[in-house]
């Protein structure tokens, strides 16, 4: 099991920390697009929950988009909403909502309207978590209190680069922490296994992470999970991702499982799940869209690494 | 009357000096309906199209006249030019004030009328330079390439592309009118301008160093009274504080000249605030203060209290300085220290209003002023 702060910062990321607001999923956002330099680091997709609700708050604030109150409450209601809650979700449930008298019912509505409000806030101002960064801040705080050690500041300094970038990387370690440079480089972690050599699944711990280079055909995007839990039988894991089945607003912060169901295999031979909070099941089947098991079969590298502490 | 020097609290200076703040203050006051409406006539309001701020509580801002700056700047140099114009004493800051008040003058109007400015970044420009069809323009981007990294420098400690003069541009200009007046100072003005006083200390003879120590105080002066001009009355405020500050000092010293001028400044900026209390009868706009920020910097060098500058002006340093540190941390550090700088807008994002924060502002930068003119006295 991750260590309590950590499994309070995967919970945050499940479900971001808005005062009175519960159940809003982080969604991701990688800064390779977009191409931010210098910025507040939940501006390029590298934030804790806490900095990503907060620069959310302060976006709402400062260009008027009338989400969040000065308290930093959410203060979306029916007769005054943004231009963030016209989603046909919301819509949907704006018409529900009058129509159903019951007031749970209309709570629930209420809350749900209030999350698709938000996330699509969040969304539409590029706050969110890459993979990366998720990583960086669930496995930081897991080692500062099992271990005592700050990867995030070992991990950089064995990241090949100039003067400048060197200065740059001490002030800012988490954000110059990338899935190749910092989690598949052999100077931070050790290979536990993969594809060819096969996996020791004994040797599996909490804390390791699975690494995927050249998710895609153009062997430019990686990606990364973090086991967040193995009991011999079943890896769990969580990690920031976007489905591209789950369109425009549905990505964000996961979790899923790797039942071992061939123990003498490889990682593809096992068994992948992962349900989409975005898609019923339905749409999740008619889209064949475990699309986290379909990057570790394109990943021309897939590995099982340690951190060297 | 005694021009020259007059004695430390010299009674008749102290009459001089109210009948000049009377009669400034009397005077902005007759003219300001005159201002208001030419400001309205030629359309000198804020716009709510090149101003993302002015939504939701601050819509209310669209439509006021800015540059009522003005009011200050002409009753001063008006009175001034006819009943207080010294070469050595008065004229170095006059004409700092005018310099500064032009410059911002034409980046208010630029912020109206202007269009907005392309922004080449320097890859591009670089581009050009080896691939542009026209020898000449190849050249010049060459010759204007120091120029353009400069000006990204400065884009990227968080200036934005708006269509008024641009940051580097100003702070090159700014610098330009600062060296005018330390040439100035330095080379016309004699050795009395050369040293500083230090509070409990005495005197320190700088030599050629007060050159550069003019430039930067004038420079970062002006700008950070141009940073505390975001609220209803705060800059405004807090100047009659600060020059008021200085006419007592000036006074107390026997200076003439400054004390005159200072209480000139002081009774304008007292009819200035008066309409430009919430809900503002017009906003000050760069060209007050840039021109008062200027004025204020040189006037308190020129009485020999450069070091009492920040004390005498703190607020309008305390705005400055957060803003700097938050650009640092952003940048550096990828935090916020604040939730939004300068500091008047972080406490507007934590729920306080505006007449609170204005009002606290005016009597924290009060207070500090009562301690800078304590300290001054010894």
């Amino acid at each position: 099991m991750l260590s309590p702060n950590a499994q309070k910062i995967l919970a945050d990321y499940m479900s971001l920390p808005f005062p009175g607001v519960t159940g809003v999923r982080c969604p991701y956002f990688i800064n390779t697009r977009v191409g931010r330099r210098g910025q507040i680091r939940s501006l390029i997709g590298k934030g804790t929950p806490t900095e990503i609700v907060e620069e959310a708050k302060i976006i709402s604030i400062q260009y008027q988009h009338g989400l969040f109150d000065h308290e930093g409450h959410c203060c979306i209601d029916d007769e005054r909403h943004s231009p963030h809650c016209h989603s046909e979700r919301s819509e949907e449930s704006l018409s529900k909502h009058k129509i159903v008298e019951d007031s749970s019912v209309v709570s629930l509505y209420q809350d749900d309207r209030q999350n698709d409000c938000i996330r699509r806030f969040l969304i539409d101002n590029q706050l969110g978590i890459d993979c990366s960064g998720f990583a960086t801040h669930i496995l930081r705080a897991h080692f500062l209190e099992t271990k005592k050690i700050d990867i995030a500041k070992k991990l950089v300094k064995n990241i090949p680069a100039g003067l400048t970038r060197k200065i740059i990387m001490r002030l800012r370690p988490v954000e110059s922490i990338g899935v190749k440079s910092g989690y598949g480089n052999d100077r931070n972690t050790a290979k536990l296994g993969d594809e060819t050599i096969g996996y020791d699944f004994a040797k599996i711990q909490t804390g390791d992470v699975v690494v995927m280079l050249g998710v895609d055909t153009k062997n430019t995007r990686n990606h990364i999970l973090v086991i967040t839990d193995y009991d011999g039988h079943t890896i769990k894991y969580a990690h920031a991702r976007a489905w591209s089945s789950e369109g425009k607003f549905g990505h964000g912060v996961n979790t899923g499982e790797i039942k071992i169901t061939a123990p003498g295999k490889g990682l593809l031979a096992q068994e992948w799940t992962e349900i989409s909070p975005a898609l019923s099941a339905d749409l999740f089947h008619q889209a064949n869209a475990n699309e986290t098991f379909g990057e570790a079969k394109n990943a021309k590298i897939l590995e099982i690494r340690r951190i060297k502490l | 009357m005694c021009m020259d020097f007059c004695g430390p609290f010299s009674i008749e200076l102290l009459k001089q000096a109210l009948l000049y703040l009377i009669a400034s203050c009397v005077g902005a006051f007759l003219w300001a309906p005159l201002l208001t409406k030419l400001l309205y006539k030629y359309k000198l309001t804020r716009r709510g199209d090149a101003d993302f701020t002015l939504r939701g509580e601050r819509a209310g801002k669209i439509g006021t006249p800015i540059m009522g700056g003005l009011l200050v700047v002409v009753t001063v140099t008006v009175i001034t030019l006819l009943f207080n114009w010294q070469r050595s004493s008065t004229y170095v800051p006059m004409g700092a004030m005018m310099v500064a008040a032009l410059l911002g003058a034409a980046d208010d109007i630029l912020n109206i009328f202007g269009i907005k400015r392309r922004e080449r970044k320097l890859k591009q420009i670089w581009t050009l330079i080896r691939i542009h069809r026209h020898w000449y323009v190849r050249l010049w981007y060459f010759i204007t390439f120091p120029w353009h990294a400069f000006a990204r420098a400065v884009a990227m400690l968080g200036s934005k592309q708006n269509r008024g003069i641009q940051v580097h541009e100003k702070l090159f200009l700014q610098f330009i009118a600062g060296s005018i007046v330390a040439y100035w100072i330095y080379f016309k003005l004699g050795t009395y301008w050369h040293s500083v006083h230090i509070p409990f200390d005495g005197q320190l003879a700088l030599g050629w160093l007060i050159i550069p120590i003019i430039i930067l105080f004038v420079m970062f002066t002006a700008n950070a009274v141009n940073i505390a001009d975001g609220l209803d009355g705060l800059a405004g405020g807090s100047l009659i504080a600060s020059f008021a500050g200085l006419t007592m000092i000036a006074w107390a010293e026997g200076r003439p000249a400054f004390t005159l001028l200072n209480a000139t400044v002081t009774g304008a900026l007292i009819a200035y605030t008066y309409f430009n209390v919430k809900p503002a009868r017009f906003q000050m706009g760069d060209v007050g203060s840039l021109g008062l920020g200027a004025l204020f910097a040189v006037n308190a060098i020129a009485i020999n209290k450069t070091l009492l500058i920040p004390i005498l002006g703190f607020i309008f340093y305390i705005e400055a300085i957060t803003v700097i540190l938050q650009v640092f941390s952003r940048r550096l550090l990828g935090r916020r220290i604040f939730k939004m700088s300068p500091l008047h807008h972080h406490f507007e994002f934590i729920g306080w209003s505006e007449e609170k924060i204005v009002t606290r502002f005016w009597l924290i930068h009060s207070f500090m002023v009562v301690v800078g003119v304590w300290m001054a006295l010894y």
